[in-house]
């Protein structure tokens, strides 16, 4: 159903389909519940005003999971060698989050690829890079 | 803590759990991480892949010690202090955690089935001030091996305390 970028097709430039949601309060408590992660900042609107925050916000590791999502749909699952991002910005409910990966370097079977994730307005949540190994 | 007191946490093992990889805990983590690929729910498409049993999405490391860490597989002695042990001090005086990067090196596929043992250990550690505000990072570093020994995957966990 997806299928992986095959490395002889492959050039420094590329860029991966585009992930795109729209986040929900209801996908931080599905968040919270299968990472264990139930860090009241995610789920709990009265706590999360209370500590001056506009909203609930998104979990770091749900903007890297979006992130290594439409990564493994494009290097394919298994093929990762590594995976790293710095957290940028936090995410609120009802901004679209779209994933942005790029190739930068092809050295072998080995890819290095720019990945991000930002808002509708550009600014952007995650930014790291990730190295896969690609069959023919 | 000043810089001095949080550079004797460096070399500091912090944690030491096994856990049972569960087919459930992937399924319900690929879904919370917007992933629809069967891979990740059926044994049959994993298999045609080339995967010995249903693997992990690949951020699944970060959060499988809150899902298959049971009692019995522990070793003697429990699982160490966790991160608490440099939090709580810098917390004592308020502040605010911050995730600030985090990094996963695959050595192998994460595969349903599997038990794993992580051993987590704290990398590094420093101070920054900036503008009257006092950055405390910490690196804590989990290895996670099979049963044999063999490395499966390394995660790198970099949270910044901000007083």
């Amino acid at each position: 159903m997806y299928s992986p970028a095959k490395l002889e097709t492959l050039a420094v430039g590329d860029e991966a389909p585009v992930l795109t949601h729209t986040l929900s309060r209801t996908d931080l408590v599905r968040y919270a519940g299968a990472s264990g992660d139930y860090n009241p900042m995610h789920h709990d609107e009265p706590k999360a005003l209370a500590a001056r925050q506009p909203s609930v916000f998104g979990h770091g590791m749900l903007s890297m999971g979006i992130v290594g999502t439409a990564l493994t749909h494009f290097v394919g699952v298994g093929a990762l060698e590594t995976f790293s991002v710095r957290f940028a910005r936090q995410t609120w409910p009802d901004e679209v989050l779209s994933t942005k990966i790029t190739v930068t370097e092809i050295s072998g079977d080995l890819v290095t690829l720019d990945v991000r994730l930002h808002n509708a307005d550009g600014e952007e949540k995650v930014i790291g890079q990730a190295t896969a190994r690609l069959a023919g | 803590m000043d810089e001095a007191a949080v550079k004797e946490f460096i070399g500091t093992e912090i944690s030491r759990s096994t856990v049972v990889v569960e087919r459930s805990a992937i399924a319900f983590f690929a879904s919370a991480v917007l992933d629809d690929d069967p891979v990740y729910t059926n044994a049959d498409e994993a298999s045609a892949r080339g995967f010995e049993a249903i693997p992990a999405p690949p951020t699944f490391p970060f959060v499988m010690q809150n899902w298959g860490a049971f009692a019995e597989l522990q070793a003697e002695g429990g699982q160490g202090a966790g991160l608490g042990m440099v939090l709580g001090p810098l917390m004592a005086n308020g502040g605010l955690i911050l995730h600030g990067e985090q990094a996963f090196v695959y050595h192998q596929p994460v595969l349903a089935g599997q038990t794993l043992t992580g051993v987590g250990v704290i990398k590094d550690a420093y101070v920054k001030e900036s503008k009257g505000t006092t950055m405390t990072f910490v690196v804590a570093e989990t290895t996670w091996s099979d049963a044999s020994g063999a490395p499966v995957v390394t995660t790198t966990f970099n949270i910044i305390h901000r007083k």
